[in-house]
Order: structure tokens, then C-alpha cells, then sequence
């Protein structure tokens, strides 16, 4: 949806972007002087400043200017997030710094509002503009705001783009960052992933601790993959799966180097999280690294174990 | 037998004071050799600004006197920067950390790399075994620290971050007794309004609105920098110093600044163990992506004490509450017989003195710079969500505000994580 005239005219209450090319108010810095010990002349100082002053009423970070703007964009509701939409521009193609800026102060404003509809009319406008023509510089700009206020609501215009080579990590955070309704996502999308998607949902499977997808995580473990066998042995230490005991000691066997560090990283995660309900697991996670760190470079780990098999007694 | 018995197991078992520093060289080293345990091997990854450093952290006697040497000397074995893309070689030089912190060689490790992998790289590096020395801020965000402080725990190792205002402040007598009163739990309700005013860079370090994509220069893994935030374009100024203006690597001049002004007055009003349960801004409203101005935040903790942090360089100034401090002689007299009855806590343990006896004593531990940083990012959160925020400082979480929430532990870009 185009926008309005009326949403225009409220994006030029957005600050303008300073001499540094940043939000900082520096629109009339004082001139450089022939002689930097000749005294500043007061009357241009004095202009200076008035300039100064004015541009920033009008144009700099004046937050009650910038949120009365806000404000009235948010009541005109879809039709205003939309015409900000409209205005976005990939990196790199052009000025959109008004409406790129507009549309991230819009998902706080709506935030903020203790009713909870103005940010479900804000999230659902922005993921409706999802797996469309939209440039993906584009879209990717809207996965992030989502993840700043969307709700579950936009679990499935997220989910879409998991297997999205250039959207798939920008939609995994902000559906991770969401929560609710992330873990249906990931484990829908994996069977058709490949490449970094598969990477990033085995792991996020494993941060939102997603207990239905133990077994396709044990499968990852043994993936040719280093980065995905890794991310699948730590998503099953982070759920704290009884039943990966063995498979994550046998991993922890690897040759010394970054693998069998992180191997045995997961081993004593998965041991904390087993020491209060499954104590006797613990103690065999640690008893096997105690007793298979003997090389000096490794005596940390076998220290480590020690300590909590008699923490566990 | 050399061999067999490694030079930390053997330091472990050694008193503190200068036969400390004294090792048998028929244990440890055969005739005319250092002995190995008066030499490590260290690792700087992060070679730019604040590098070199950083590294010499690793061997400093802070709060010892200006004549105290480190009871070993450290050889730096391996540089990693992910600017050495053109010309690393994975024997001296590296863009890899995960090939540095493998070495078997490497027992101490300086981090100069830019916060968005302070955490990542110290938890890495203590999961291999080394001691870390991380430059400020501690973190990017909350959730980083405890995983920091988790790791050092589980595997037992030394962790400190480069400030050291902790020192000077805890060596004053009154500061000690501020310490203590608070510490022991001798003044459960407190009206002390602490204020920091400026020298928080703001401006300095604030980001670019309007970033245009450009190449990649050969020498730089771009991938790699971004690492654990979003692969963006490439712009210069998201690398080298200027990278503190952008939220994907730091959280403006507050963090760059904050962790050195707020870490001594941490320690000395007792605030090591806990965090603000309020955190209220003033500060217009946030870019997504750029850090800008902001005006302050008010902090206000259980016990009642203040802690406004304020930038003096937008809008009006805070006037809400004077600044007041403790005056202990207004304590009643079987407080001041309690006060007096502890004892004074411990010197601060500098990071050298640490790797050699394995203790790093209370007030210069993981917990207490994980403490202060939280404040930083309590204050960033504030002002990038734009409304007052509730925190429960034991479970580390914001109440009631799911979407500030979010800002506590930010999602990374895989294949990182905590």
C-alpha cells in the first residue's frame, strides 16, 4: 500500500540524519577557524548555535516531537505500517533512513500500549509483507522487527521462510526471540532444509529445548557435518535427555582438538541438568570423564568431574 | 616424573607469599632451564586498539605495589584476528580462535576483540582449559554472563575483565567499611542515590544511520567478525573502534565506558551479588540498529539504594533525586559494634596472582563483573524498549514485558551459541 500523503507528512517528523550521518544533533558544527587560537567571532557563534537550536526543534531527537509523530501513525493501524513498508529499501538502495527508523519506533510504541490489539495489527501487517516480492534486504529488516514485537501470531509467516538460504536465520532469531510457537516451526521445516538452514534449525531446536525433536537431533549427531553433529550433541544436553547418555560419551571419545571439547562441554551440561532427577546418570557421565581424562593437557576436565562426583555423594 | 606431574597441579599445592614463586627445578625443569612453571603460554585474540594491552593484562600485580613481578612470564604464542584473512597461518597467526584455544601449548588467554564475542571466545577458551583475561565490557547481553560465570565454575577456571577501578576503591578505609556494612547485610533498607553523570562517550561513539553497503577488504573474514550477530553489508565503520555504535557488536559508548565507571562504586556499596529490580529511561526513542542519544536511567534496587546513570549530552538533565550518600556514623551503636566486629575482606586478587594459586577471592570474580555489566545492558535495555522495566536479579529476567525480555538473552546466528 502506497503512502499516504498524510503518513509523509508525519515521516518528516523524523529526525534528520546530522552532518556525521548519524541521530546525534551535530546539524551546525562550529566552522574551522584559520588561526585555532584566534578567538571564535561571537556573531557567527551566536548564529551557530540559534541554527543549531532550530534544526533541532525541527528536525533532531526531539522525543516528543518523534512520539506524537509515532502516535498518530499507529492510529492509522495496518494502512500505516503498510505505507511505511511500501517506503523500505534494501541496503544499499537508497534513502529510506525516515521510514526504516519510523517502523522500529512504531513496534515499541505498540509494545508499550497495554492493550494488546495495536501490536497484533502492527505484527500481523508486517508479517502479511513475508515470502512475497518484497526485496530481501527488505524482508529481512521485517523478520527483525518482528522479532522486537510479533507474537505467536506470526509463528507461521516466520515459519515460511526457514528454508530461505538468504531469510532463514533472520526469521529463526526472531521466532526463537518470540518463543511461543517456534518449536512447530523449526521441527516443520527441518526434513527440507539444507545448508546453513539446516544448521541454524537443528541448533534452535535445541535452544528452545524442543523435546519432540530428540531422535532427528540424535540422527544430526552422527551427520557428516562437524558444525551440525556439534549443535545436535548441545541440543540434546540443553533439553537434558536421559537417553543421549551414551551417545553423547561416545562423542566426547572424539580425537583432542574443538569437537571433543565441545563434545564433553555437552557431556557436563547434560550431567548438570540429570544431577537432580537421575543422579545415577550424572554420576556416570563424570565418572567416565574422570577416568578417561588422564593426559595432563585434560587434567581441568578430570578436576571438574571429580569435584562433582563428591558434590553428588 | 617431570612429565607426569603438571605445573598447575603442582602450583595448587603451594602457599601463598614468595616461595610461592619458587619452583624446584629437579621437579619441574632440568639444570639451567626456566622452570616451565615460570613460563606460559598466552594468546591474543583480538589483535587491534586495545590488544597489545590487553595481553600485558595477562602477567600484571594489580593492587600488589609497583614492585610486584607476576610469578610467570607469558610467551605470546598465537595471535588471531579476523583480519588476518590475507595472511594467517594457523602456527603464529590465526583467524580461528577455536584453532588457538586447541593448542595444548596455550594456557592463558587475552580477549581484544570486540563484545559481541567477549562471551563466546571466554567460554571457548575455559571449556579448553585456559585462564582468561576478557577486555570490557564483560558482555553483549545479560545472559552472556552467566554463561561466562557458569563456565569458569564448571571447569574451575580463572576469568577476569580488564578494569581495575575495583582496586583503588577497595583499598579505602571508609569504601571497606561501605563494603561491609552492606555485605553483611548491616543496612537492609538503604535511601543512598548514587549519580554518575558523563563520560560516557554518547556522540563519540553513536552509529551510523544511513549505512551503505560496501566491498569486503580481502584481509577481513567478514563472516567471522559478525560471528554470533546478523550477517549485515559490510560498512567500515561497523569495524575498529567504530564498531561500539552499532548494537550487533557493543551498546554504544555506555558499554564501552560504563564497566570502568561503575565497577569500583559496584563493589563498594555491596552490589556484587545482586542487580537493580527496576530500570527507568528517559531518552527518545531508539534506532534498531544504530546506538544514539539517550538521556538517563534511573535504577532503583530492593534495598532502596539509587543508581542513576546519565549521559549529560541529551535533554533535560535528571532531576528527580539528590545524590546521597552513607554517612556510617548516623548507624545505630549495635550496628556500628557489628560493623566493627568484621573482618576486612581480602585484597582483590589481580588475574596473574589467581592462575597460580587458583583462587580468585570475592570482589574480583566472574559474579562481580557479570553484576556490573548487567547495569550496562539494564541501561541499554531501558532506553531501546523506552519504558520503565522490572528485573528479578536472582532468576535474571525481566517481569512482565516479554518483548523487553527478549533484549535479555538475544538469539545468535548459528553456528554460535552459549
Amino acid at each position: 500500500m502506497p503512502a499516504s500523503e498524510e503518513l509523509k507528512a508525519l515521516l518528516d517528523k523524523m529526525p534528520a540524519v546530522d552532518q556525521r550521518g548519524m541521530f546525534t544533533d551535530r546539524y551546525a558544527p562550529e566552522q574551522p577557524r584559520k588561526d585555532p587560537k584566534e578567538a571564535p567571532d561571537p556573531a557567527k557563534e551566536k548564529e551557530r548555535r540559534e541554527t543549531a537550536e532550530r534544526v533541532m526543534r525541527e528536525q533532531g531527537m526531539d522525543k516528543e516531537r518523534i512520539d506524537a509523530a509515532i502516535a498518530e501513525i499507529q492510529k492509522m493501524g495496518r494502512d500505516g505500517v503498510l505505507g511505511l513498508i511500501d517506503l523500505l529499501v534494501p541496503p544499499g538502495g537508497g534513502d529510506d533512513v525516515k521510514p526504516h527508523y519510523a517502523l522500529h519506533a512504531l513496534a515499541i510504541a505498540v509494545c508499550k500500549i497495554e492493550d494488546k490489539e495495536p501490536r497484533q495489527v502492527f505484527s500481523e501487517a508486517v508479517a502479511s509483507q513475508l515470502g512475497g516480492t518484497r526485496p530481501k534486504g527488505v524482508q529481512a529488516y521485517l523478520c527483525q522487527e518482528l522479532g522486537v514485537a510479533g507474537g505467536k501470531e506470526v509463528a507461521p509467516a516466520l515459519g515460511k521462510l526457514l528454508t530461505d538460504e538468504e531469510l532463514c536465520d533472520w526469521a529463526i532469531r526472531s521466532l526463537v526471540a518470540i518463543g511461543d510457537g517456534a518449536a512447530e516451526q523449526l521441527r516443520a521445516a527441518l526434513p527440507n532444509a539444507t545448508g546453513k538452514c539446516r544448521l541454524a534449525i537443528i541448533q534452535n531446536l535445541g535452544v528452545v529445548k524442543d523435546e519432540k525433536s530428540v531422535d532427528a537431533l540424535k540422527a544430526a549427531a552422527a551427520d557428516q557435518d562437524r558444525e551440525i553433529r556439534l549443535a545436535a550433541l548441545w541440543g540434546l544436553a540443553n533439553i537434558g535427555d536421559p537417553g543421549s547418555v551414551d551417545l553423547l560419551l561416545k562423542a566426547a571419545d572424539a580425537e583432542p582438538g574443538w569437537e571433543r571439547i565441545q563434545a564433553t562441554k555437552a557431556c557436563l551440561m547434560l550431567a548438570e541438568k540429570l544431577l537432580a532427577n537421575r543422579k545415577d546418570d550424572a554420576v556416570k557421565i563424570y565418572t567416565r570423564l574422570r577416568d578417561t581424562r588422564t593426559d595432563p593437557s585434560e587434567k581441568y576436565v578430570k578436576d571438574a568431574a571429580e569435584k562433582a562426583i563428591a558434590s553428588a555423594k | 616424573m617431570a612429565s607426569s606431574i603438571s605445573r598447575r597441579h603442582f602450583l595448587k599445592g603451594s602457599a601463598l607469599g614468595a616461595g610461592l614463586l619458587i619452583v624446584p627445578r629437579h621437579v619441574l625443569g632440568g639444570p639451567d632451564q626456566t622452570p616451565p612453571s615460570r613460563k606460559l603460554g598466552g594468546a591474543l585474540i583480538g589483535c587491534g586498539g586495545r590488544g597489545g594491552g590487553t595481553f600485558g593484562e595477562l602477567s600484571r600485580m594489580h593492587g600488589r605495589g609497583n614492585d610486584a613481578k607476576a610469578p610467570f612470564t607469558v610467551e605470546r604464542l598465537a595471535d588471531c584476528d579476523v583480519r588476518f584473512a590475507d595472511r594467517a597461518d594457523n602456527k603464529r597467526t590465526y583467524t580461528d580462535f577455536r584453532r588457538v584455544v586447541e593448542r595444548k601449548d596455550i594456557d592463558l588467554v587475552a580477549i581484544g576483540t570486540p563484545p559481541h564475542w567477549h562471551a563466546l571466545i571466554s567460554i571457548a577458551a575455559m571449556e579448553a582449559g585456559k585462564d582468561v583475561i576478557s577486555e570490557k565490557p564483560m558482555t553483549r547481553f545479560i545472559a552472556e554472563g552467566r554463561a561466562v560465570v557458569t563456565a569458569a565454575h564448571r571447569y574451575g577456571r580463572i576469568f577476569q575483565v580488564g578494569t581495575f577501578s575495583r582496586y583503588g576503591e577497595s583499598r579505602q578505609a571508609r569504601n571497606i567499611q561501605i563494603h561491609k556494612a552492606f555485605m553483611a547485610g548491616l543496612i537492609p533498607k538503604s535511601d543512598v542515590v548514587l549519580h554518575r553523570k558523563g563520560g560516557f562517550k554518547v556522540k563519540e561513539w553513536s552509529g551510523l544511520v544511513n549505512v551503505q553497503p560496501q566491498p569486503v577488504p580481502r584481509n577481513l573474514d567478514w563472516d567471522m567478525y559478525c560471528g554470533p550477530s546478523p550477517l549485515r553489508p559490510y560498512h567500515p565503520h561497523r569495524v575498529g573502534g567504530t564498531h561500539r555504535g552499532y548494537w550487533d557488536y557493543e551498546g554504544g559508548g555506555l558499554t564501552d565506558m560504563g564497566q570502568h565507571h561503575l565497577d569500583g562504586l559496584h563493589w563498594v556499596y555491596g552490589r556484587d551479588m545482586t542487580s537493580p529490580v527496576s530500570s527507568e529511561p528517559y531518552a527518545p526513542p531508539a534506532h534498531p540498529e544504530a546506538c544514539g542519544l539517550w538521556g538517563w536511567v534511573e535504577h532503583t534496587y530492593a534495598d532502596g539504594l539509587t543508581l542513576i546513570i546519565e549521559s549529560g549530552e541529551w535533554g533535560k538533565p535528571y532531576d528527580r533525586k539528590q545524590g546521597k550518600g552513607i554517612n556510617l556514623d548516623t548507624l545505630d551503636e549495635e550496628t556500628k559494634k557489628k560493623l566493627a566486629a568484621l573482618p576486612n575482606p581480602e585484597p582483590l586478587v589481580p588475574f596473574a596472582e589467581a592462575v597460580v594459586t587458583r583462587r580468585q577471592g570475592e570482589g574480583n570474580d566472574p559474579e562481580s563483573f557479570h553484576r556490573t555489566a548487567t547495569i550496562l545492558h539494564l541501561t541499554n535495555i531501558a532506553i531501546r524498549v523506552g519504558r520503565k522495566i522490572n528485573y528479578d536479579p536472582v532468576k535474571e529476567q525481566i517481569v512482565g514485558d516479554d518483548e523487553a525480555n527478549r533484549l535479555v538473552n538475544q538469539p545468535m546466528r548459528a553456528p554460535w551459541h552459549l
